[in-house]
């Protein structure tokens, strides 16, 4: 009762926010808003269950999201300019659109019904009950992403991999700005971020290699490492992480890591298993070992992680190193 | 036990109320800066509380990512904004606007 009145309260934040953000010309105060509008989004994927979200929005939504926005405020304007008529045709299109998905909505279950389809499914059942059996993995969550559906997290990884070589085409020759952004020379900042890096990296690397037993895994991982560095190139200046990671090697590792991905994928075909098959990694002739799943899972969440943490890295660098036009 | 963890939960959720409203008003840059960081602090406490109030104790990691990385946002905005506008004038822009 008293988590269904704290929804409702969250979800009413989130719709006043949309609304003052769809009104306000003042883009700087959209993207503080809409940067309350991931934290709130957060604690409603923690209040349904829905931790490993909850995980990627707190590390997307504080790490990165409003860095890269902020970025690019400051390459153009914070005042978005009025339009020059009022348009009516976009205003249809947008009410008929959110009509047509209110109208959808009649026809999903309810939040947790037991009688809707997904938890009569033989799939899901199969996936709750003898994940622990197939894989000794608790985290059913990592199991599904990694194991039973690891063709779509291979998809996934490759769409991250995508996105990143876009950003790279588009953004490829960083025209270096003349005149380089002031440091900030705070002492706070400074001394704070220092303190800071180094448990980031340390927490990330929990994330990364705790994902079979708690929430997380390599999408939140890579995040948080990525933000690390971000950290690091705004408390002192992009080009001194350059030094640190150059920007070839990370563009690299956009791409090893779906490789590692499929290479673990193509191995399980040479030992005799289906593709992304872990149980045959480590099996001798006709003996199946159990200890496969583990590792597959654990090589392919690195690859996972590594693609998201250059992906985001490269972004970062893209954006920060431009200067202003 | 139940009945402290909710009345707190409420708590939090009437001062995100503020800060929300703060953050939506402005009238200054500052103004918001603050209110997105008092914010952020909310979200903490917030996941910290509903995991005891669900008997889920283990959501404290997700509370502990943010309070590492709550103040990477706030360190953007005081790297990647120009300050040299006068916070005045922005309010007075935002009366016209």
């Amino acid at each position: 009762m008293i988590i269904h009145g704290i929804t409702i309260i969250l979800f009413l934040f989130l719709y006043v926010i949309a609304i003052v953000i769809g009104r306000s010309r003042n883009l700087f105060a959209a993207v503080m808003l809409s940067g309350i509008f991931s934290l709130i989004s957060a604690c409603l994927f923690v209040i349904m269950d829905a931790v490993d979200v909850a995980f990627t929005e707190a590390a997307v939504g504080a790490g990165v999201s409003t860095v890269l926005m902020m970025i690019v405020l400051n390459l153009t304007s914070d005042r978005e300019s009025p339009p020059v008529q009022p348009k009516v045709f976009p205003l249809l299109v947008a009410l008929l659109t959110g009509g047509v998905l209110i109208y959808a909505t009649k026809d999903m279950p309810a939040f947790g019904d037991p009688e809707a389809l997904i938890h009569q499914s033989q799939t899901t059942n199969h996936y709750l009950w003898h994940s622990f059996e197939e894989s000794h993995i608790p985290n059913v969550v990592t199991t599904v992403l990694a194991s039973y559906r690891g063709y779509d997290t291979l998809g996934e990884t490759t769409v991250v991999f995508t996105a990143a070589v876009a950003v790279m085409l588009l953004l490829g020759h960083v025209r270096e700005s003349e005149t380089p952004p002031k440091l900030i020379n705070d002492p706070i900042a400074l001394v704070g971020a220092k303190m800071l890096i180094p448990y980031i990296l340390l927490f990330a690397l929990y994330v990364q290699f705790h994902g079979d037993f708690g929430p997380g895994g390599g999408f939140q991982a890579g995040v948080m490492f990525a933000a690390a560095f971000v950290l690091h190139g705004m408390v002192l200046s992009p080009k001194h992480t350059l030094k640190a990671a150059p920007a070839l090697i990370i563009e690299k590792l956009v791409a090893l890591g779906v490789l590692l991905y499929a290479a673990v994928g193509i191995y399980c075909l040479f030992k005799g298993g289906n593709f992304l098959e872990y149980d045959v990694l480590l099996s001798h002739g006709e003996k199946p070992n159990p200890h496969g799943q583990h590792i597959g899972i654990l090589l392919v969440e690195a690859g996972v992680g590594l693609t998201v943490f250059a992906a985001m890295l490269t972004l970062f660098y893209k954006f920060a190193l431009r200067g202003k036009a | 036990m139940e009945i402290v963890y909710s009345i707190s939960a409420f708590g939090i959720l009437f001062s995100m109320m503020l800060a929300l409203i703060r953050a939506a008003q402005g009238p200054t840059v500052f103004d918001r800066i603050l209110a997105v960081n008092m914010f952020g602090t909310m979200t903490v406490l917030f996941i910290g509380v509903v995991g005891y109030l669900t008997n889920r104790p283990d959501f404290l990691d997700i509370a502990l990512v943010y309070a590492l990385m709550n103040f990477i946002a706030i360190i953007a905005v005081l790297r990647y904004r120009d300050f040299s506008v006068d916070p005045a004038e922005e309010a007075e822009n935002h009366e016209h606007s």
